[in-house]
């Protein structure tokens, strides 16, 4: 009953991001069942996803994710050892790169050294052998959508970073391509100049409507430029739903930990209740999924604490614990706390399935969190070190808690 | 007095004339005066004399033979040096180390050695030569000497150009491949441009090498005047039979062929390299 209850809750997270809306919307492009070997290394398992219709997916891993192989594998630059690639209904499986149509933006941008802005983007075109008219109209109408008018006439390295990507997106663009595929596409730029640049990026893609594939290794940036992202961890698909999605609702531990901080604490599902320690968090629509006593981990990020130094928490808030301010630290855009939550084993109560006690030079007890506030509420409220606190969380998931095998 | 204590004088550097003035001391007899003596000795007897055992028709002969036989063996050098380049560094084989090595092998061979090889292989008696009629024979034609000059100078274009292949991006070949380019598109639009810079300096060192190839060429040759017989054979031969001005003038035109190609290899650098950063 339970495990069809999970089984259930299982489906309908899915149901958000498969095949219905996709199916209205349109798929420009498909990964199916890839997996890749190189030598004896796996590099790529068992990974399937759409891309639909002017949308932008990110591909988001560690490097040595297997992020790479898979942009490469649907340009057509590396074989799958099985699964499929379809693009916009057509099996590509077995077909040349230079019979895909997609258009590739590589790292460096690969712009061609010895032809100019204009060439290079009208590359694309004069292998096709299109009639020179063509070329020069299709050539113009890009350079102005790129804005680099003024710069037609320029070898690549006569340019900018920003404006060798602009020509090479261009140089894709020319041919009209079926997906466009981005590796790492800020990863040669400076901080300031990649924020700059995503934002660039994507307010073009909202006007061509291309769909697109981005890979990177940049929360940030996956969560700014993704109309869905797909984390990749050692070659597997983890999670991959919408930037809010992945961020507030993580399927897995590695999904929580990799897209910004997280909290995770050990417990056990005991009634509707994550039991952590002497803690009883209620959470009756999150454990439903899970056995009674099953051991999980309840996962929240530090901007989804909320502490307060009498009991009344905000409404939208539940009580975990109490705790003891450790440091507070300011760092820029909002307020860094570390709190100690109070977890341990009280005299006289003998209900408490476990104890947790931690072990630090100092002998302390209790387990430290991250907690951060804004700005606004950090010069309200002022804590020091030592304050008590009761704690609360406004957003959180609950994980099965699966230690050495990988279990999904 | 130590000699650390001449080194400054009054913020003066003393080891930098001395050192300098070493330094030509010891280029100018070994190098300098040798090249400037040929042309001291050459024009001595006034400039009539040089002219005319210039266009002396064994002399001409000679210096078009040389031109003619040298220009075929850079052609056949500088595509092969690209093919085996290309062949080199974008498969990996078994034993590929080893052909790289073989390739460059001629390089560390005396030419004498590559010369008298060569007959042991092509000549009446060789190995391939015995199996050739009389008018097949092609040892003491030009077309040994341009096996000859092909023999020593192979490395030469190869070791310009394959550094390059190695060290050009290969995402450069994949974005045309992904743009829709053929292999060959590819190589014609994209490679061969990045590799102008490497193409034209391998040719001119191999050239270069080549007009200048005496070991091999005599063996292979047998130096017969007016048939045989390249300008440096040409220098060798007019000097045993005493006609110093004869190989004098050849000389000269050599040398001055010799700084011409350099001086282009020297100045053109900037723009060679320019041509392999890009790439």
């Amino acid at each position: 009953m339970i495990a069809k209850m999970a089984l259930a809750e299982k489906q309908s997270i899915h149901e958000s991001w498969a095949p219905d809306r996709e199916q209205t919307k349109g798929v420009a492009a498909s990964v199916r069942g890839i997996s890749k070997r190189f030598k004896k290394a796996r590099v790529l398992e068992d990974v399937s996803f759409d891309v639909a219709e002017g949308e932008s997916l990110v591909l988001l891993g560690a490097s040595g994710s297997g992020k790479t192989t898979i942009l490469r594998i649907i340009a057509g630059l590396e074989q799958p050892d099985t699964g499929e690639v379809i693009l916009h209904g057509k099996d590509v499986t077995d077909m040349p790169a230079r019979e895909r149509g997609v258009g590739v933006i590589f790292q460096a941008y690969a712009l061609f050294p010895r032809m100019t802005v204009e060439k290079n983007i009208a590359y694309g075109l004069k292998i096709r052998r299109r009639p020179r008219k063509e070329r020069r109209e299709t050539v113009d109408r890009l350079i102005k959508l790129v804005q680099l008018e003024a710069h037609r006439k320029k070898y690549p390295w006569q340019l900018s970073g920003g404006q060798q990507q602009r020509v090479a997106i261009a140089r894709t663009l020319a041919y009209k391509p079926e997906v466009l595929l981005f590796d790492e596409p800020f990863g040669a730029l400076d901080a300031q100049t990649r924020v700059h640049l995503r934002r660039e990026i994507r307010a073009l893609l909202r006007q061509v409507k291309v769909p697109s594939v981005f890979i990177t290794h940049d929360q940030e940036e996956a969560l700014e430029l993704g109309d869905r992202i797909a984390v990749l961890n050692n070659g597997h698909l983890e999670q991959i739903g919408t930037p809010d999605e992945v961020y507030n609702h993580p399927e897995t531990e590695y999904v929580a930990t990799f897209l910004g901080a997280a909290n995770l604490l050990l417990g056990v599902v005991a009634e509707g209740h994550v039991e952590i320690g002497t803690a009883r968090f209620p959470a009756e629509k999150e454990t439903a999924r899970f056995r009674e006593g099953q051991s999980v981990k309840l996962v929240f990020r530090p901007e989804d604490v909320c502490i307060s130094q009498d009991a009344n928490l905000p409404g939208n808030c539940r009580r975990l614990a109490n705790g003891v301010i450790q440091e507070v630290n300011f760092v820029g855009a909002y307020e860094r706390l570390s709190v100690r939550l109070d977890l341990t084993h009280r005299k006289g109560d003998t209900d408490a399935l476990y104890q947790v006690t931690i072990n630090t030079p100092q002998r302390m007890t209790g387990i430290p969190i991250m907690v951060t506030r804004p700005k606004p509420q950090a010069n309200v409220t002022k804590y020091q070190a030592g304050d008590r606190v009761a704690i609360g969380l406004t957003s959180f998931s609950v994980l099965p808690n699966y230690t050495l095998v990988r279990q999904r | 007095m130590k000699i650390g204590s001449i080194r400054h004088v009054r913020g003066f550097d003393v080891a930098r004339p001395l050192s300098i003035g070493a330094m030509l001391g010891i280029m100018l007899p070994l190098v300098l005066l040798p090249l400037l003596s040929i042309f001291v000795y050459g024009t001595s007897k006034g400039l009539g004399v040089f002219w005319s055992s210039l266009v002396a028709p064994e002399a001409i002969f000679a210096l078009k033979l040389s031109m003619v036989t040298s220009f075929w063996a850079t052609a056949f050098n500088v595509l092969f040096g690209l093919f085996a380049a290309y062949v080199l560094s974008r498969y990996n084989f078994w034993g590929r180390n080893a052909v790289i090595v073989t390739i460059s092998l001629p390089t560390a061979i005396p030419t004498a050695v590559a010369g008298f090889a060569l007959l042991l292989l092509w000549g009446k008696y060789g190995m391939i030569g015995h199996y050739l009629s009389e008018d097949q024979q092609i040892m003491f034609t030009p077309y040994a000497i341009i096996l000859a000059n092909v023999f020593v100078t192979f490395p030469l274009a190869f070791g310009v150009i394959k550094p390059v292949f190695d060290t050009m991006s290969r995402s450069l070949e994949e974005a045309s491949a992904t743009i829709g380019a053929t292999r060959w598109q590819t190589f014609w639009h994209v490679t061969l441009p990045s590799l102008r810079g490497a193409i034209v300096s391998g040719a001119l060192l191999t050239f270069a090498r080549a007009v200048g190839e005496f070991g091999s060429t005599i063996l292979v040759s047998g130096n017969l005047a007016g048939r045989t017989q390249t300008a440096p054979l040409y220098i060798f031969a007019k000097f045993n039979e005493g006609q110093i001005e004869a190989a004098n003038a050849i000389a000269i035109v050599l040398a001055l062929l010799s700084f011409v190609i350099f001086s282009v290899l020297f100045f053109a650098r900037d723009w060679l390299e320019f041509e392999t950063q890009e790439a």
